[in-house]
């Protein structure tokens, strides 16, 4: 079925659901599912299908207001029961995806991307302009995408790979892996768990990793400019390639590498309990293969 | 996948508004040690209403600049904030700060009408509006000096006597500004 | 239409008037069709301004916000904090958990190099910010504990809360240790203060997962 809304329709699916929508350009899809799971996967038409596995008594509402398509799971019942839904939109289509009891997962997607759940795991791939992905309960993890990007998460791993763009990321209990990274501006914090780091190192940039129970691993290309500052309470710097330590204070040491001055970028490691890994890029690829 | 769990979307007795100023709270506290991310969650929670307060006081062109030095100042000084008021209430305070300073330092007009000039200028209701202006425009259209009475008294509710300090006026003045104000834009209420 | 009475209208809508000029008034009302008519219309406008939907720019403005108040003497860029700045941000989770050690800590270091640009803090600057931070705290809590109990939150939310809030915790109070051995320590300083956060960050997430979904 291929069917046109028109502004402040809804429309009410009972039942199983399979429908395709037309809506203008510039549309935002929102969807929300408080249980269940919710797949967004970008495609080239400019229609949007959901297809929808529920009970009877789940309803799916469909409204497009304004510019705005949202997608919303209700229930007859006392509690919601899960609703898997699976969405296939313009890839160019700005997302706002939320649930409660909710996988979330988007492939494909060229605009923003914006992603709440409580229990659930959080996978995109894809995304621009702005990204954010937030869990409590649930992994995060993000590939291919050139945005300002903005990920928390409490009690799970936080993963981004092939991304471009400022990133700031942070969990409680679990690691933080930042690999194939271009930026100029990081922000990495867990309180107990590792923090990874294998990008860029820009000029003139900003990266700060702090964790306060675990390592912090950082992959310093040859001919980075930076400031380095590396704060431990009990722990130890491990150098895979000489150091100069300039200034130090109990806790608190620093060294340069490469031109120094106005082009240095500043890094700023932090981890009470832990070693700071300093490695060159190839030998966190060994590593990791 | 998971099994879902009880309870989900039941209301706290607290209510939302509650739980909304307790987030708040907490995101000043956030931002005055440094949290930036905690001051841009002010900044979307205020910025609509700071925008507006700047585009019907000092005019549209002029509002984006203005809105941002507010968010820059309220930074700033966010060390200053005790928190006895709402953090609404003290952004908008230095906000109206502000744009009165604006306006002093770039020589914004303060003409203060006769009550027959401003009738003549205006239309009422007694007679038919020449263009078609809508509420909004109307205030953008009054005499400036009316123009910040009534947005501060009639839209952000200060008192005359508050008006009267801003802008540096009698409180009787305020109040005739505010009636001269209000009877020019009689014929824009239902646009 | 103007008469004597029409320039008092606004005064006596707005309760400034006196009870003798308000009866006659009110008096002159009852036999003028024409004033109740403006009376009316300058209500409405009182009450249409004070509905006026507030709109937001048609562009974001953070970006450029964020430029200017990293880019200028502010709190952002600042890694080290002084022992009375660390009271502002943490000494309400400090008093709440009842640790007088760490108080006596306080009271007995000398104040680390204050960093550049925030603003200088002093004792009674320190307890007079202390209320609104303790507030947030205790209010945030309540509402973690009120979510617990009226369902909002399921069970397996408030294991995962209450785990990272024990982690974070445990977090606090090393660095509190640690920090009474070397209060001097601008690390340490900074460390504890940014674990405070933490806490009260973990706190505002779990608040707003309280909220009911719309």
């Amino acid at each position: 079925m291929l069917g046109t809304l028109a502004t402040l329709a809804t429309l009410l699916l009972v039942g199983q659901t399979d429908t395709t929508i037309g809506v203008p350009a510039g549309t935002r899809l929102e969807v929300s599912n408080p249980s269940g799971s919710i797949v967004v996967k970008g495609w080239k038409q400019s229609g949007v299908r959901i297809h929808a596995e529920h009970e009877n008594s789940d309803v799916i509402e469909l409204t497009l207001e304004g510019s705005v398509l949202r997608v919303k799971t209700t229930t007859r019942r006392s509690s919601p029961r899960e609703v898997n839904l699976i969405i296939s939109a313009p890839a160019s289509m700005p997302l706002m995806l939320s649930g409660v009891q909710t996988n979330i997962d988007v492939d494909g997607a060229q605009a923003s991307v914006t992603v709440e759940t409580v229990n659930g795991e959080v996978n995109c791939r894809g995304g621009s302009g702005f990204v954010s992905l937030k869990s409590v309960d649930g992994a995060v993890a993000l590939q291919q995408a050139k945005a300002r990007i903005d990920i928390n998460t409490v009690n799970e791993n936080v993963s981004v790979a092939d991304v471009a763009g400022e990133i700031s990321t942070t969990t409680v209990s679990g690691d933080i892996a930042l690999r194939n990274v271009e930026s100029s501006s990081v922000e990495a914090a867990t309180v107990s768990g590792e923090v990874l780091y294998a990008g860029t190192i820009t000029d003139g940039g900003h990266y700060h990793f702090a964790t306060h129970n675990g390592d912090v691993t950082l992959g310093l290309p040859e001919k980075a400019n930076a400031t380095i500052s590396v704060s431990t309470f009990n722990g130890d710097l491990d150098a895979s390639f000489p150091v100069n330590v300039a200034g130090a204070s109990k806790h608190r040491f620093s060294f340069g590498i490469g031109a120094s001055g106005a082009r240095a970028a500043r890094i700023d490691i932090e981890t009470f309990n832990g070693d700071i890994k300093l490695r060159r890029p190839a030998e966190l690829d060994e590593q990791h293969e | 996948m998971r099994k879902p769990g009880p309870g989900v979307g039941v209301a706290s007795e607290r209510g939302d508004r509650t739980t909304a100023a307790d987030a708040e709270t907490a995101d000043v506290a956030l931002a005055a040690s440094g949290d930036g991310r905690a001051f841009e969650r002010l900044y979307r929670g205020h910025v609509a209403r700071i925008h507006s307060l700047a585009c019907r006081m000092i005019g549209l062109e002029l509002a984006d600049d203005v809105t941002q030095e507010v968010f820059v100042r309220a930074w700033r000084k966010l060390g200053t904030f005790r928190g006895e008021a709402a953090f609404g209430t003290w952004l908008y305070r230095l906000a109206v700060n502000l744009i009165l300073a604006q306006r002093q330092s770039r020589g914004g007009e303060r003409v203060w009408y006769d009550a027959g000039a401003i009738l003549e200028t205006t239309p009422s209701a007694a007679r038919e509006p020449e263009l078609a202006l809508d509420f909004e425009d109307a205030i953008s259209r009054l005499p400036s000096g009316a123009r910040q009475v009534f947005v501060l008294h009639d839209v952000a509710g200060y008192k005359h006597e508050e008006i009267g300090a801003l802008l540096g006026i009698a409180p009787g003045t305020s109040k005739s500004q505010l009636h001269r104000a209000r009877m020019a834009l009689r014929g824009y209420l239902d646009r | 239409m103007r008469d004597q009475w029409t320039d008092r209208f606004s005064d006596y809508l707005d309760g400034g008037m006196g009870g003798t000029e308000r009866q006659a008034l009110e008096q002159h009302l009852a036999g003028c069709a024409e004033c109740r008519s403006v009376l009316d219309q300058l209500t409405r406008v009182r009450a249409r301004a004070r509905v006026l939907p507030d709109q937001a720019p048609a562009r974001d403005l953070w970006p450029e916000i964020a430029r200017e108040i990293a880019g200028g003497p502010s709190r952002l860029s600042v890694r080290a904090f002084s022992v009375p700045q660390l009271l502002a941000a943490g000494v309400a989770l400090m008093l709440l958990s009842g640790s007088a050690a760490w108080i006596a800590a306080r009271r007995a270091s000398p104040s680390a190099a204050a960093p550049p640009g925030p603003t200088a803090w002093h004792a009674s600057t320190v307890w007079r910010s202390e209320a609104p931070y303790a507030a947030a705290v205790a209010q945030l809590q309540a509402t973690l504990d009120e979510g617990r109990r009226s369902g909002a939150l399921d069970t397996a939310t408030v294991r995962v809360l209450l785990h990272s809030l024990a982690i974070v915790d445990t977090a606090i109070l090393e660095a509190r240790r640690a920090l009474a051995a070397d209060p001097a320590s601008p690390y340490l300083n900074h460390h504890l203060a940014d674990t405070m956060r933490r806490k009260l960050d973990l706190l505002r997430q779990a608040s707003a997962i309280t909220t009911p979904r719309t």
